[in-house]
């Protein structure tokens, strides 16, 4: 394992300079601060969130310190297999096309997608109903997936990052989004800008393209890792730590059926 | 307005980044450029060739792919030859050098092409004054071409250098967390990307209208002795 050579090298080194550090242990997690509620940025630079506590809570769980590192979602996953980070805990669904680059962890919350347009707009979700619509999407998601595979009739207008989605929406330049129902409610709906939206169509989901739920990535070598995480995530569970979390952002339990 | 005092500092830390990425990358830049030029314009076969094959990939290919490659495509490449030889473990790539550096060649490329027709419109005649003279090789350069390539690379320079300065936004792509980036991360944070828009946008046009009064600067101080007419 490279990952257990560099912990040696590391300790000898501490041990050399007479330190017992920790630093050996340390667990850099990838994350995105630019996705509330799931994770974001405060003006004295902290950040914050309910992916962030989890990693925090994970890292605590396996008794080795956090190093957060902020990555851009575009640059995630080629950052990870660089060893910029050991994981990613930024809201990464576990997708079948992912797992050809990364490992997963089990998920850690699964919420179900949803359609958001202006109240009273009438629109019907179904083939029909989306033909030559214009739906906003964060490129890249498993959203994209979802929408090419069952409504590929509706026009798929593409964004970098979901804020640039509901910008778009508000102004009109689109007809509809679709995306994770909690990003929409938070990020959205419960602002001032989405007050004359709504969800329309109930919970979107397919197997292949949604998968699980969101989970942690790891390098494909890592497999002691990854199960480190899983243990993380169960313990995390069992012991109450992510009801708490969970209570502090949601109301109702995300880690879903 | 509040939320952007609010986050001032994260702006101005941005800021701070966006500047020393901009003038790092500047002086890589000029340093590729003094020795393109060189090279395309010497007698030297290999040179002449060499720097005909850097322009041309560095100005052809989009300088974003250039910072990928570098940045991503480089740290795999520096640790897989590291676990192959076991030489290194893990090495770091740093995200400023990456994009400083990528900035600076790429630009440098542009540089070379402006350095080189600003040698060559300097009159022949005044080197072979200059040879005629005495002087040596460096002091031709110090006397002769230094003084008066500025003056005629000046205004490509100037384009150069504000096209540089907006580049530099390019490595908020590899996280680093230039003015781009932090004001994207408030604006997405607070949900008011707009605001931090505009506040990034007016950043840049302050910047590049400082560099505006210092190139005006340099381009009185060289011209100095020279009468402007209207026919240029």
């Amino acid at each position: 394992m490279k990952l257990r050579k560099l912990v040696t090298t590391f300790a000898a080194i501490a041990l050399m300079l007479g330190t017992a550090s920790a630093q050996a242990a340390d667990l850099r997690v990838g994350v995105e601060g630019a996705y509330p509620p799931f994770s974001w940025k405060e003006a004295d630079g902290t950040l914050k969130g309910f992916d962030i506590e989890i990693a925090e809570a994970v890292c605590a769980e396996l008794k080795r310190k956090c190093v957060l590192v902020e990555q851009d979602w575009d640059g995630m996953i080629p950052a990870l297999l660089a060893r910029k980070f050991d994981t990613i805990i930024a809201s990464m669904s576990i997708t079948e096309e992912r797992k050809k680059r990364v490992d997963f962890s089990d998920k850690y919350y699964n919420t179900p997608a949803k359609f958001v347009a202006k109240k009273g707009a009438g629109l019907q979700i179904s083939k029909s109903g989306l033909k030559g619509k214009r739906i906003g999407l964060q490129r890249g998601t498993t959203h994209q997936c979802f929408m090419e595979k069952m409504y590929p009739e509706a026009e798929l207008v593409l964004y970098g990052t979901q804020e640039e989605v509901f910008q778009d929406l508000a102004i009109g330049r689109i007809d509809a989004q679709f995306s994770d129902s909690i990003a929409a409610d938070d990020g959205f709906l419960k602002t001032d800008a989405g007050k004359d939206f709504e969800f329309t169509g109930g919970d979107q989901h397919d197997e292949a393209c949604h998968g699980p739920g969101a989970g942690m990535a790891v390098r494909k070598s890592d497999t002691e890792l990854r199960d480190d995480l899983n243990r993380a995530i169960k313990a995390l569970r069992a012991n109450g730590t992510y009801q708490k979390i969970n209570a502090k952002y949601f109301e109702y339990d995300i880690f879903g059926g | 307005m509040n939320l952007i005092i609010e986050y001032q500092a994260q702006l101005l830390a941005g800021t701070w980044v966006t500047i020393q990425l901009a003038l790092i990358s500047l002086v890589i830049a000029v340093m590729f450029g003094l020795i393109g030029a060189w090279a395309k314009l010497s007698k030297n076969f290999i040179a002449q060739k060499t720097a005909a094959g850097y322009t041309t990939i560095v100005r052809g290919v989009p300088d974003l792919v250039l910072i990928l490659l570098v940045f991503y495509g480089g740290q795999q490449m520096i640790n897989s030859f590291g676990a192959v030889t076991g030489l290194w473990d893990y090495v770091e790539v740093s995200q400023f050098a990456a994009g400083a550096g990528t900035i600076g060649i790429v630009f440098g490329g542009y540089m070379t092409e402006t350095f080189r027709g600003a040698i060559l419109s300097i009159p022949r005649g005044q080197i072979e004054a200059g040879i005629a003279c005495g002087m040596d090789r460096i002091t031709i350069f110090r006397r002769i071409i230094w003084p008066q390539m500025v003056r005629y690379a000046l205004p490509g320079f100037s384009n150069n250098w504000l096209v540089q300065i907006k580049s530099t936004a390019l490595v908020s792509v590899i996280g680093l967390q230039d003015v781009v980036y932090n004001g994207f991360v408030a604006g997405r944070s607070t949900r008011q990307l707009f605001t931090f828009m505009f506040a990034v946008l007016m950043i840049y046009l302050v910047l590049t209208a400082i560099s505006d009064v210092a190139l005006r600067w340099l381009d009185r101080r060289y011209s100095r002795g020279i009468v402007r007419t209207d026919h240029g």
